[in-house]
């Protein structure tokens, strides 16, 4: 019963290509667009960079985390306390002297705060693998919890509630598209290993795929360390655009919208994460300029500010009900060769 | 005597937390959803306090009842009878939609910022027993939980409908086969949902004399957490495990060094952690949930 | 009083039942069997309303009922006992019972319909006020089938009434079987115990890998050779236990 159902993707090095592809042509077509439209292409990609991310766990084990914004904020917040200039850090932080001192260029800080992130993702995951069932994701919601109220007030280091300001804005197109790609690139080649082909095995059906001797837990820790890093450096290029980091930035709504693309899009393959991120900032994008007023003419149309939310999750609640996996459902895009069909799987 | 005031928040705050698990517990024991969207019910009936203020109390607490009630209602009728075969993964997503949608239609409606309500600002005074000064607000959240209580495990025990809903609790397609009607099981839960709500709405404005569109989220987290600590599932253990988060809390609030008093809710939510490791079945266990293989 | 027609079910991409037809007239008892996986749950609980069908015609009493939910069911008088009886352990004896009558609301009737089920399984009548849950196997079926009867149905479905159940108590279950022949209830079948199902039903259908493959009076069909093929498939040699 269990493998009927077992989605494969046959060609997962030309879904990647397809997918860096397009990606180019996203790129190449913003260098023309104005300034505020090409920052949200930017933002766009980040958000991608961390659906993707997200997509490595969730898509590939089926089991919902609702943590994986913590490790945002974490990437986020530990490069920040790494590039932030010291005069700026000693009136806003109370940090050690040394960290405080402490000023590493950007790829520096991005390296170490994946690897911190990668790090207590092992420690914080490990116990956590053997849970089943709603257990697992309600402790990810735990995680999220507990590093908001540890962001909201930990004011030495993170600055509490108050924004976190002084970061090197470096992310620009390139950056985050080169992020985003990192991110597709590592997802597409994890799904080709054994341990993704046997996390979606699990996916399928838990006590088949142990009984043929798949180490459930071991499967998922691994699949949960490599998101936590891809989400993480999401997290550091997001608050490395926005030149801020807030702990309230990093809780429910983000992880509502995150969440939204991964499922609209459809969970269990690359492609639809992607679909669900392009989807979802579009109309995002589009209800913003409706809510700044769009004139024809002597007519000005504009909407109430908080529009998008509410368009977001009707369409979302759509999606669930009619297409409960998503757009895309198991599809991956590939290349339309002679003879080959693009595999479809229920 | 500080032991026994801070047992006396303790039960009067587990209580609350009960009434928002029972909500929860309720829905998820039938459905297999868990409702994240009931902290906009409690959030919906401050607001409708919000909007008659000025009004008799026992207008606005009724109004808010009704209110709340018919909008949960509406939730099942429109998002979450259509998804009546989906997975609970589904169903949790879903919820979290209905909820955002909900969040922010109160948002543009009324705007990001909290607004003062006057609900029974006289149960903030304190009433002296034997040495103690207990507010008004306790002991009437504490003899309400308990009317609540006891007329739901009445229900339940007698009323046809509520042994139907216990049956379809425990294994709905068998309930369906014995011609339980699955849209009546449902309707009456989310009704039940809605009322427990809105009990929690009126403490919550008592309590803090305001409302704003976010007011349900931190209350509804809570809730997951009793309500997984009791058993998802068992309605015993919603509002055990509602009582135990009560304690737990009001003990960390009173215990914990001065300085780490503001990460209270972490501890919380690495004690629930802890608990999940240890048993994260729940404290009740339900024997028709364990999985079939 | 039953007819299916041409009943096509999936689950997903998988066929569970391809082409399905079967009759049950009024009074009689007509038994189902097959090897595992053949399909034999999944024709009940179609018939029952909780599976949904490809294509395929259900008529019961006279009315088309393809597609109907399991609640309307219960009313027009169709009653499942599916496979593992499903009692509700979580609630009494009594209740489980006074559940059967969900669909019903003739106080006086129910009462009396009460009394005559305890008659028929005098060991319920003992443990009224017990959770079900503690009841043994052998007393749960009877619990499931008291259950049904309390929905005054006129067609019974039973989904493997002797799985995991010790002899005697199997002699028991069918012994009261008989009784609710003898009653007017019709009742449909589905047995794993060939012998059994035989003896006691009067048509007997034989399903394999989703198709019915032999059917006919269970006297005609035991010990033939059609039978045998019928049942273990075209290479077996093996005689029906």
């Amino acid at each position: 019963m269990a493998l009927a159902h077992f989605s494969s993707e046959p060609k997962p090095l030309q879904t990647a290509g397809v997918l860096l592809g397009l990606l180019a042509l996203v790129v190449a077509v913003s260098l023309f667009m104005p300034p505020a439209l090409q920052r949200t292409v930017v933002e766009a990609l980040i958000k991608l960079t961390v659906v993707i991310g997200l997509y490595i766990f969730v898509g590939n084990s089926g089991v919902f985390s609702f943590g994986h914004v913590a490790f945002m904020a974490l990437g986020g917040y530990i490069s920040a306390v790494l590039t932030i200039a010291p005069a700026k850090k000693a009136v806003a932080l109370n940090l050690p002297p040394f960290l405080e001192a402490l000023q590493l260029p950007g790829g520096v800080a991005l390296l170490i705060a994946i690897a911190a992130a990668g790090l207590i993702a092992l420690l914080v995951a490990l116990p956590l693998v053997r849970l089943r069932g709603i257990a697992l994701p309600m402790a990810t919601f735990a995680l999220l919890v507990i590093t908001h109220v540890v962001a909201s007030n930990w004011q030495a280091v993170t600055g509490g509630r108050q924004a976190l300001v002084g970061l090197p804005r470096y992310t620009d197109l390139w950056v985050a598209a080169a992020g985003a790609a990192v991110s597709l690139i590592v997802a597409a080649l994890f799904g080709m290993t054994r341990h993704g082909l046997a996390l979606r095995c699990s996916r399928e059906n838990e006590v088949a795929a142990a009984a043929t001797g798949i180490d459930i837990s071991r499967e998922r820790l691994i699949a949960f360390v490599l998101s936590a890093i891809i989400v993480a450096i999401g997290g550091v290029l997001f608050g490395h655009f926005l030149g801020t980091m807030t702990a309230n930035t990093f809780y429910l709504d983000l992880t509502f919208v995150t969440l939204t693309m991964l499922v609209i899009g459809g969970m269990r393959s690359l492609t639809g994460a992607c679909v669900g991120v392009a989807l979802v900032s579009t109309v995002s994008q589009l209800f913003r300029s409706i809510e700044r007023g769009v004139s024809f003419g002597d007519l000005t149309i504009s909407a109430p500010a908080g529009l998008q939310e509410i368009v977001l999750a009707a369409i979302l609640l759509a999606i669930l009900i009619l297409r409960p996996h998503g757009l895309v459902g198991d599809w991956e895009v590939t290349l339309p060769l002679a003879g080959q069909d693009k595999k479809k799987e229920i | 005597m500080i032991v026994l005031q801070n047992a006396i928040d303790a039960i009067s705050l587990g209580a609350i937390y009960a009434l928002a698990a029972l909500g929860i517990g309720l829905i998820f024991s039938i459905m297999r959803l868990i409702n994240f969207a009931h902290g906009e019910l409690i959030m919906v009936g401050g607001f409708m306090l919000y909007g008659l203020a000025g009004q008799p109390y026992i207008v606005m607490a009724l109004a808010a009842i009704l209110v709340v009630s018919i909008l949960a209602l509406g939730m099942e009728r429109l998002a979450f009878r259509p998804l009546r075969r989906a997975n609970p993964a589904t169903l949790l997503i879903a919820s979290f939609a209905v909820s955002y949608l909900v969040q922010h239609i109160v948002l543009i409606t009324f705007g990001a910022r909290p607004m003062g309500v006057d609900f029974m600002a006289q149960l903030g005074e304190s009433v002296d027993i034997g040495g103690l000064r207990v507010p008004r607000l306790q002991i009437a959240t504490i003899i309400v939980t308990l009317a609540l209580m006891g007329g739901l495990a009445l229900f339940f025990r007698r009323s046809r409908v509520g042994v139907q809903m216990r049956a379809a609790a425990e294994d709905f397609t068998m309930a369906r086969l014995v011609g339980v009607r699955a849209n009546l099981v449902f309707a009456v839960a989310f009704a039940i949902s809605g009322v427990l709500a809105s009990i929690v709405s009126l403490y919550l404005v008592t309590q803090t004399g305001s409302v704003s569109y976010k007011m349900g989220v931190s209350m509804v987290l809570i809730a997951f957490v009793a309500s997984v600590i009791g058993g998802m599932g068992s309605l015993t253990g919603a509002a055990l495990g509602g009582f135990l988060v009560g304690i737990v809390s009001v003990s960390l609030q009173a215990y914990l060094p001065v300085d780490m008093r503001p990460y209270r809710d972490a501890f919380v939510f690495l004690l629930f952690i802890a608990f999940l490791l240890w048993r994260p079945q729940g404290l009740l266990v339900r024997r028709a949930d364990r999985e079939r293989v | 009083m039953l007819a299916v027609g041409n009943l096509h079910v999936s689950y997903g991409s998988i066929v569970a039942l391809r082409g399905v037809s079967l009759q049950v007239g009024e009074g009689e008892i007509v038994a189902v069997i097959g090897p595992n996986g053949a399909g034999k749950s999944t024709l009940l609980l179609t018939i029952a309303g909780i599976v949904r069908a490809k294509q395929g015609s259900i008529e019961f009493a006279g009315g088309s009922v393809t597609g109907a939910a399991p609640e309307r069911l219960v009313s027009s008088g169709l009653s499942l006992v599916p496979e593992g009886r499903h009692i509700f352990g979580s609630l009494t004896v009594a209740e489980n019972i006074a559940l059967g009558a969900t669909t019903r609301s003739d106080r006086a009737a129910i009462a009396a319909d009460t009394e005559r089920v305890l008659d028929l399984f005098p060991v319920l009548r003992e443990r009224l006020r017990q959770r079900a849950g503690k009841l043994s196997g052998g007393e749960q079926q009877m619990l499931a089938i008291a259950r049904a009867l309390l929905a005054k149905p006129r067609l019974l479905l039973l989904d493997e009434p002797s799985l995991g159940l010790a002899p005697l108590v199997v002699k028991q279950v069918y012994d009261s079987i008989e009784e609710l022949r003898r009653g007017g209830v019709t009742i449909l079948i589905v047995e794993q115990s060939v012998g059994r199902a035989l003896k006691v039903a009067d048509r007997t259908y034989v399903l394999n890998s989703g198709a019915v493959t032999i059917s006919g009076r269970s006297a005609e069909l035991q010990g033939t050779a059609a039978f045998d093929t019928a049942y273990f498939g075209a290479m077996s040699g093996a005689r029906a236990p």
